[in-house]
C-alpha cells in the first residue's frame, strides 16, 4: 500500500519534470504557433500542481487564463506578425 | 544554434538544482505539501469564516478564500479590479477610432468563413456549457471553490471559441460587439462600487455607524447585509462582488479579443486614415 503523500509527492515530481521538457521545447522552438501549444502544455500541469498543492481556486483561475486566454492572445498576435524566428533570434528576420 | 541550445539547457538545469537545493536547505519549510496542522492565521480565517457565534468576526461564508479575497482583504481585490480595468482601458486606447460597424459592412463575401461543420457543431454544443459552468463557478462562488473573476475567465473562453471557429464577422453580426461589453463591463464595475457602499448607505438612512467595505455588522457599526435570503446562504456582500465581477471579467476580456480578432488590413486602413495621427 502506497503512502497517499508519496503518491501527491510522486505525480507533482512527474508533472514537475513534463513542465520542464515543454519550457525547454517552448524556448528553443522556432515555429512560434508550436511553441504556444508547448507553453500552454507547461500550463497545463502546472494546473495539477495547483491542484495537488490544495489550491482549488487558483486552479479555477489558472486553466482558463493560462490555458485559454493567454495563448490565445499569443496566437492572435502571431497572426499579425511573423509565423517563424530566424537564426539570428529575430522575429522577422527578412528585413522588413 | 548548437551554443543556444546548450546554454538553454545549461541554465534551466541550475535553476533546477538551485530550487531543489533551497527546498533540501529547507527555504520553504521542510514540508512542500500543506501541513497537517494548520497555521495561527488559517485557523482564525477558518474559526470565523462561518461562524454566528461570533457575528463580529464573521464573513458568514463557508469558502474561506473568497471571504478573504473580497471580505477580510476587500481592498487589494478592488484594486486589482481596477488595475485590470486600466489594462482593459490601454488596450481600448491603442484601438481607438476602429468601428466594429463599419467592419462588418467590410465584410464583402457572403461565405461563412471560419472552420469545419465539425468544429462548428461541437462549439455550438460546447459554448452553453462553458456558459453554464462558468455561471456556476461565480453564483457558487460563496460556497465552493472559484469566485467572480474565475467564473469570468471561464466565460470568456466561450466568445473566444466562436471567434476561432466561427469569425469576427459572425459574433459581431449576433450583436456581441463593443457597445453592449462595454456596457458589461461598466455595470459590473458600478456594480462593485454600489456594493462596497452598501452598508454606508444603509448606516445613512438607518443613522447607524458603518463602514465602507463593510459586509457582516461589526463592533460599533451594527449595521451589516444579509446572510441570507429565505434560507439560502448568501453571505452578504460576497454573492453580489462576484456577480459583479463575472460580468465585468467577462465583457472586458471578450471587448479585448474582439478588437484584436480584427484583420490587420482593417485596422491598417483605420490607422491610415486617421487626419491626427
Amino acid at each position: 500500500m502506497i503512502n497517499l503523500n508519496t503518491l501527491t509527492y510522486l505525480f507533482m515530481a512527474i508533472a514537475g519534470v513534463i513542465s520542464l521538457i515543454a519550457t525547454y521545447l517552448a524556448v528553443l522552438e522556432s515555429d512560434l504557433i508550436k511553441a504556444v501549444v508547448f507553453s500552454a502544455l507547461q500550463s497545463t500541469v502546472y494546473a495539477i500542481l495547483f491542484y495537488l498543492l490544495m489550491a482549488p481556486d487558483i486552479a479555477l483561475v489558472y486553466i482558463p487564463v493560462a490555458v485559454g486566454l493567454y495563448p490565445a492572445v499569443v496566437l492572435f498576435l502571431i497572426k499579425k506578425t511573423e509565423k517563424t524566428e530566424s537564426e539570428s533570434g529575430e522575429v522577422g528576420g527578412d528585413g522588413r | 544554434m548548437r551554443i543556444k541550445k546548450i546554454l538553454v539547457l545549461g541554465s534551466l538545469i541550475i535553476l533546477v538544482l538551485t530550487i531543489s537545493l533551497a527546498f533540501n536547505s529547507g527555504a520553504l519549510g521542510y514540508y512542500p505539501l500543506p501541513l497537517p496542522g494548520v497555521r495561527l492565521l488559517a485557523s482564525w480565517y477558518l474559526y470565523t469564516t462561518l461562524n454566528p457565534q461570533y457575528p463580529v468576526f464573521t464573513a458568514m461564508s463557508p469558502e474561506a478564500v473568497t471571504a478573504i479575497v473580497w471580505d477580510y482583504r476587500g481592498l487589494d481585490t478592488l484594486f486589482e479590479t481596477a488595475v485590470f480595468f486600466l489594462a482593459i482601458v490601454g488596450a481600448l486606447a491603442l484601438m481607438r477610432g476602429i468601428s466594429l460597424k463599419v467592419v462588418l459592412d467590410s465584410k464583402n463575401d457572403n461565405s461563412d468563413g471560419g472552420l469545419s461543420l465539425i468544429c462548428k457543431t461541437a462549439t455550438k454544443i460546447l459554448v452553453p456549457l462553458i456558459i453554464a459552468v462558468s455561471a456556476s463557478i461565480a453564483l457558487h462562488g460563496h460556497l465552493t471553490p472559484g469566485g467572480g473573476f474565475q467564473g469570468g475567465s471561464a466565460a470568456a473562453v466561450a466568445p473566444l471559441l466562436i471567434l476561432v471557429i466561427f469569425s469576427v464577422y459572425f459574433l459581431l453580426s449576433k450583436g456581441v460587439s463593443e457597445k453592449p461589453m462595454l456596457v458589461l463591463r461598466t455595470v459590473g464595475l458600478l456594480g462593485i462600487y454600489f456594493t462596497a457602499l452598501a452598508a454606508v448607505f444603509i448606516g445613512l438612512f438607518t443613522g447607524l455607524n458603518a463602514y465602507v467595505f463593510q459586509n457582516q455588522p461589526k463592533f460599533n457599526a451594527p449595521v451589516g447585509l444579509p446572510a441570507q435570503i429565505s434560507g439560502a446562504l448568501i453571505s452578504g456582500s460576497l454573492f453580489f462582488f462576484n456577480i459583479f465581477e463575472y460580468l465585468a471579467v467577462a465583457g472586458g476580456f471578450t471587448l479585448v479579443f474582439i478588437l484584436l480578432s480584427v484583420p490587420e488590413e482593417i485596422v491598417k486602413s483605420f490607422v491610415s486614415g486617421e487626419t491626427h495621427g
